[in-house]
């Protein structure tokens, strides 16, 4: 090790400094950084994003469901207020969120068991082509009541 | 004495051609705070690689510019760098196919920098050698080669040429260390599927561990960028399966419990 | 103890795994068995909350009628408690990729274990409050 290719006087010797291995890790921007990179980036950080936004929605959610335990004044004035539609524009972003997080999450439970991996590629296509299908129905019927 | 090739006929020329390329190098020298860029300009032929050019800055232009390389046709893995932030190796990446902008060079990611685009592969050798050397495996490369008689079929080293780029591609190795890592986990892989006199057992026992098999988050970026066609991704998933059905075989009795 | 090979130089083992090697991989498995009861949990939600629904909302007194079918009720607080866990698991996951010490993931698992407490707590208070008003 003390010859290594590095060709390294003992300044250059890292760990005889007593440095850590590695310290030049690209950290979260490595997570979200997608120049170069392929589907399978877009899908892990796409699910990340989804899945924290997913979990922030089902606390606010929580929230609001408080309104029914103060009474039916408070609940139906808010049931008027979500039909408007700036509130119907976030339903379908909930929407998609929930359709590609759910897709994309029965490809990674699949093929994090083991199966279709030589096919993974074509499923995602495939369950995000079914998932566009059904964010379309979906916008189309949420515009539909409102 | 005359140069071997005519420069007319040379198709890697780095001078002569009238075309030149902007190439945003990144460099950095130990004692510098951060990496910063510098351009550099370079003659290109058709079939000029990035390698070819960056040898020619060194040469010609720029001679404190380190890089690494050694075998010239992807089989020694030592000049796998970031060009235009996707991972190849430089010896084989033509110029022209990489558009007409400047060139962007960058060290692979996720390692110790040494100088400019070397990197210290410590980590990759940590990770690696945690599992057990890899091992030997039927060839695909040429299918039209003749047996001779006598030979079953011909074989070569394990595909993994050791270059690092799967742990710069994989966005888990890029925030955490403790990370065993595509290239580790797909030797573990080649060791199960080819034991020999390795012990098969604990290596399929090193991998069930949150921070081996079940730590990759299925990106797939490693598989994409592997110049070695190695499949790290899919290996991780095929140990996973062996894992998981192990353990619902112990769950019933049998099988291995951890 | 597994075997790890060492560097003969430097005495050092090459690779440290995770500490919880006695229990391997409960995260993971959790998330998915989790994920794949929230997709099918949740699709009914939508459905039976929204999409059959006229103007896509229960009213307040549709919403009392709805929860007291004690079907939809033990229905929806398990989808409570399936989605808190499979999201709670995720936050974990995401975090963990950080490379905290041990000892800072031990804290986070617990925060968001209490975390997730409190929220399938709130629901059950709710849902109470909810079906005593029918």
């Amino acid at each position: 090790m003390s010859e290594r290719a590095t060709g390294a006087g003992p300044g250059l010797d890292f760990r005889a400094r007593g440095e850590r291995v590695s310290p030049r890790r690209r950290g979260a921007w490595g997570w979200v950084d997608v120049r170069g990179r392929r589907l399978g980036q877009w899908a892990f950080i796409l699910n990340r994003l989804t899945g924290l936004g997913l979990l922030v929605y089902l606390f606010l959610h929580l929230g609001v469901l408080s309104m029914l335990a103060v009474g039916p004044g408070a609940w139906d004035g808010f049931v008027s207020t979500a039909l408007t539609p700036a509130f119907l524009a976030l339903d379908v972003v909930l929407i998609f969120g929930l359709l590609f997080h759910g897709l994309n999450g029965l490809r990674i439970t699949l093929v994090g068991l083991g199966l279709v991996v030589n096919r993974q590629q074509a499923l995602f296509v495939a369950l995000m082509v079914f998932g566009a299908i059904a964010l379309l129905i979906a916008g189309l019927r949420i515009f539909a009541v409102g | 004495m005359s140069s071997p090739v005519e420069p007319a006929n040379d198709t890697h020329a780095t001078s002569g051609t009238g075309r030149s390329v902007r190439f945003r190098v990144s460099r950095f020298k130990q004692g510098d705070r951060k990496p910063h860029y510098q351009e550099y300009a370079v003659e290109v032929a058709p079939e000029t690689t990035v390698l070819d050019a960056l040898t020619a800055i060194r040469r010609d232009q720029d001679p404190t510019l380190i890089l690494r390389h050694s075998c010239y046709h992807a089989s020694c893995g030592t000049c796998g760098m970031r060009v235009n932030d996707t991972e190849v190796l430089a010896c084989v990446t033509e110029v022209t196919e990489l558009g007409g902008g400047p060139v962007k060079v960058d060290p692979i990611a996720n390692q110790r920098l040494v100088a400019d685009l070397v990197t210290d592969m410590v980590d990759f050798y940590d990770k690696f050698t945690a599992v057990d050397q890899p091992l030997v495996r039927g060839s695909d490369a040429i299918p039209a080669a003749t047996v001779p008689p006598g030979v079953p079929g011909f074989t070569r080293f394990e595909n993994c040429i050791e270059c690092g780029l799967c742990l710069s591609a994989c966005p888990i190795v890029a925030t955490d260390p403790r990370y065993l890592g595509p290239a580790g986990l797909a030797a573990a892989q080649r060791v199960l599927e080819e034991p020999r006199e390795a012990d098969a057992f604990s290596v399929l026992r090193l991998t069930d561990d949150p921070q081996a098999a079940w730590r990759c988050h299925l990106a797939f970026e490693c598989t994409a960028v592997c110049p070695s066609n190695v499949d790290p991704a899919g290996a991780i998933m095929f140990l996973r399966r062996r894992l998981a059905s192990d353990r619902v075989k112990s769950i019933f009795g049998s099988g291995w419990r951890p | 103890m597994r075997e790890r090979a060492v560097d003969p130089e430097t005495g050092r083992s090459a690779w440290k795994g995770g500490r919880e090697a006695e229990r391997p991989a409960w995260g993971w498995i959790l998330q998915a068995v989790t994920g794949v009861l929230v997709l099918i949990l949740i699709t009914v939600h939508m459905v039976a909350n929204h999409f059959i629904v006229s103007r896509g909302l229960r009213d307040y007194r549709d919403v009392i009628a709805y929860l007291s079918n004690p079907i939809v009720m033990v229905w929806e607080l398990v989808f409570l408690i399936v989605v808190t866990w499979h999201g709670l698991l995720g936050l974990r996951a995401v975090l963990f990729d950080f490379g905290f010490s041990p000892r800072t993931e031990r804290r986070i698992t617990r925060l968001l274990s209490v975390v997730g407490v409190a929220a399938v707590a709130y629901g059950m208070w709710l849902t109470a409050v909810i079906v005593s008003r029918g």
